[in-house]
């Protein structure tokens, strides 16, 4: 600092510093011994107008964990403010709409709060899937049935293709960004699908054992219908391959094969 | 050996050899090995009743027994008898096979276990001898029955070597015989008493169980690609009859060059792209590998590999039908990531949290997943708290499918035992007045005393024996479908050992 402004004397540079210090102009820093100083944007800096000092320390916590958010108890901790008054502090900064509490979808109880204009990460809104912290299984399920009508439509091409069987399996490929944009046309989606979310989707046709992926020379991962090995086996057929009764069956007792209901109305169709 | 598969065992026997045979079964299931002198104590029967059961058991191979010193120790095959519900399947392969002729040695060879050729083909000669339908000649039988042993669906029965007392069998190598269709001539006019043909048969079930494991592979192929890529499939399995034992975890590689001249009877698409075939099989279902370069490339096709793939097929329709899609959806999740935590879980499987949950500790429940806890040292303290990774053992899961596919075979038998002993009356009227009306057709009596004989069933009677029939027949080809899954199981298994 003294090397950027060589007018000055150290003892004038102080007393300056400390003075704007005081009126929040400038962020300090401490990086390995040696002070740094920062100018504060001028929003921040009108939005904390008329603040007491508890609030501006609070506020910077929070602007400082930026879309993250910051956790209750680490604000307590790093700003040394006891519990009822940081509360107080809090209040009364939400009340003025400069910061905001948001739920964090990971742990439904904890509270995080960041700044009034930010959106907040990923990793706290959960991303597309959420809705006010729930999870929208609806939407994750419509998705998915959209997406898996997409890849079959292309599935047959590998079905005695004349130009043999690789090319089929390419044509019956599908990339991501190819699927996103199938998405995005049908305007099924309110919010804004990225491409990672697209992949997400199709990564559960992959484990609903509908799909299979593969991954380009190019690095893309691509993904394809595919039909499961074998037809439902003779265990599914019959009404004890599903019954939920099955381990409590037994030759004789109150449920036996013979009085039951669900192999009555199996023969009956 | 569980508790599920004396169930089923024990309604097998009491279906094809009724009660006592059942009885002896039992004993026999439950205490493993056993002299003839205990299963008399045991099961309170009459010495000569044992001895008969024994006898009947011993004959269908479906005990065995063995010497220690002067008591002969019985032991059950319970493997051998769920092949009993088999027996429908083998016909229907013999006869898309080799056609109805070899059917028909087959049948009457499973029905009297081991005989030797002559009395073979002269049984079956006047079995059929007055049905005009299937037009039997002596020629054609004695020539079907040398192309089965050719193929290996019959073999020479195991030959008894007497030394004190207690004979052992021992397995004699088969050798095809020549059969001389005079001899045979002259056995069916004669006694049969007299013919001095002392080789026994019986049928290989090895052989014809080879023949189903490479049907489900070729139609798993067929589903995941097409028609050529399961005739591909077809042909190296074909191939690998030549150079390896049959029942190999892996064949013995086969060069390209060698798989190109058996495709050019395929077709024209298949000759062009025999090896992106191969590379769509190999990438897409894992049944086939390329092992080396020589020859133009060599492929080796992975039996061990295939059946796992099929077993997990079978595990997750289970699974799917059992508790859902979306808990099938988790299974897969946590077999493809082989070690999972419980949020990873419902990240993957994009669940809500609550239901992944629930969906998990169900699996758990019901044994499809298993669940590895992670305990810290006591050193980190008294936070610590344990990991809990969940993950498949699929020779766990295969047990448990294995057993419920037993339980269900188990209800369905006895579900079809109690409705026929509820029908017993009906059916049976039925089946007289069918058999006077057949006998009455043949003496050519007129129409009209044939309608008093068909009126003698009233409508209700009818409709109610045809839908007592219509049931039987649903239970009877469900037995037929859960004996498939029981073989995919069956084979996943002895790769295992």
């Amino acid at each position: 600092m003294a090397a950027a402004v060589p007018e000055l004397t150290s003892a004038e540079l102080v007393a300056a510093i400390n003075k704007l210090l005081q009126q929040g102009v400038f962020d300090l820093y401490n990086q390995g011994g040696s002070l740094l100083y920062r100018l504060k944007n001028q929003n921040s800096k009108q939005a904390i107008k008329g603040a007491d000092n508890e609030e501006k320390v609070v506020y910077n916590l929070i602007e400082e964990a930026g879309n993250k958010g910051i956790w209750i108890r680490d604000i307590r901790i790093r700003s040394n403010l006891a519990n009822t008054q940081l509360t107080k502090v809090l209040k009364s900064l939400e009340g003025k709409k400069v910061i905001k509490a948001v739920k964090c979808v990971n742990a439904s109880k904890k509270k995080v709060y960041m700044l009034f204009n930010l959106e907040p990460d990923r990793s706290v809104s959960g991303g597309a899937w959420y809705q006010d912290q729930d999870f929208e299984s609806e939407f994750v399920d419509i998705l998915n049935r959209q997406c898996l009508r997409f890849l079959q439509q292309r599935a047959d091409k590998i079905k005695n293709n004349p130009r043999g069987p690789i090319v089929g399996r390419t044509q019956s490929y599908a990339t991501a960004a190819e699927v996103q944009k199938y998405i995005t046309d049908l305007g099924i989606s309110k919010v804004k699908l990225e491409v990672e979310d697209v992949i997400t989707i199709l990564n559960t046709l992959v484990y609903d054992g509908k799909a299979e992926s593969n991954v380009y020379p190019d690095g893309n991962r691509v993904y394809r219908a595919i039909e499961s090995l074998l037809p439902p086996p003779g265990l599914v057929q019959v009404p004890c391959g599903v019954c939920p009764l099955i381990h409590k069956c037994n030759s004789t007792g109150l449920i036996t094969p013979q009085d039951c209901k669900y192999m009555d109305e199996w023969l009956e169709q | 050996m569980s508790r599920q598969l004396g169930r089923v065992v024990s309604q097998i026997l009491n279906r094809y050899f009724g009660e006592i045979v059942e009885k002896v079964g039992n004993d026999l299931f439950m205490y493993g090995c056993k002299p003839m002198g205990m299963i008399i104590k045991s099961t309170g029967l009459p010495r000569t009743q044992v001895i008969e059961s024994l006898r009947t058991l011993l004959k269908f191979d479906l005990a065995t027994f063995e010497a220690k010193d002067v008591i002969v120790d019985y032991k059950l095959q319970p493997e051998n008898i769920l092949l009993l519900i088999r027996y429908p399947r083998y016909l229907l392969q013999m006869k898309t096979k080799y056609g109805s002729e070899a059917e028909m040695l087959v049948e009457e060879l499973l029905q009297q276990a081991s005989c030797t050729a002559t009395v073979l083909i002269v049984s079956v000669m006047n079995k059929y001898k007055d049905d005009k339908e299937k037009n039997l000649n002596i020629v054609k039988l004695k020539d079907t029955f040398i192309s089965l042993a050719t193929a290996g669906y019959i073999q020479q029965a195991p030959v008894a070597e007497i030394n004190n007392e207690i004979p052992v069998l021992v397995p004699v190598a088969t050798i095809v015989p020549d059969l001389d269709v005079r001899e045979l001539i002259n056995a069916m006019n004669s006694n049969l008493n007299n013919v001095s043909d002392n080789i026994y048969w019986k049928v290989n079930y090895d052989r014809f169980h080879l023949d189903f494991r490479d049907e489900v592979m070729i139609k798993a192929v067929t589903r995941r690609i097409d028609d050529n890529a399961g005739e591909l499939l077809k042909l190296m399995l074909e191939q690998m009859y030549l150079s390896s034992s049959s029942w190999a975890s892996d064949s013995s590689p086969v060069p390209l060059t060698d798989l190109k001249d058996g495709c050019q009877r395929i077709g024209e698409n298949m000759k062009n792209h025999v090896e992106q075939y191969l590379r769509v099989i190999e990438e897409s279902t894992g049944f086939i590998r390329r092992t080396g370069d020589a020859g133009g490339g060599q492929y080796s096709v992975r039996i061990q590999h295939a059946l796992i793939q099929l077993v997990e097929a079978v595990c997750d329709h289970t699974v799917t039908e059992r508790l859902g899609g979306k808990a099938a959806r988790i299974f897969r999740l946590i077999r493809s990531k082989k070690y999972l935590e419980e949020d990873d879980i419902q990240k993957n499987a994009m669940l809500p949290n609550k239901e992944c949950k629930e969906l998990t500790y169900k699996l758990l429940e019901e044994h499809f997943i298993s669940v590895q806890p992670m305990r810290k040292t006591a050193s980190a303290g008294g936070m610590a708290k344990a990991i809990y990774l969940y993950h498949v053992k699929l020779h766990d899961v295969a047990h448990v499918v294995r057993d419920m596919c037993y339980r269900s075979l188990h209800n369905v038998m006895s579900v079809s035992r109690h409705r026929r002993v509820l029908n017993a009356r009906l059916l049976e009227k039925k089946r007289r007045v069918r058999t006077i009306v057949h006998g009455m057709r043949l003496r050519g009596e007129p129409q009209q005393n044939i309608d008093d004989v068909l009126d003698t069933l009233t409508p209700p009677e009818v409709t109610s024996a045809a839908e007592a029939e219509r049931r039987l027949s649903t239970l009877a080809a469900s037995e037929l479908h859960l004996d498939r899954a029981l073989f995919i199981l069956t084979s996943y298994f002895t790769y295992q050992r």
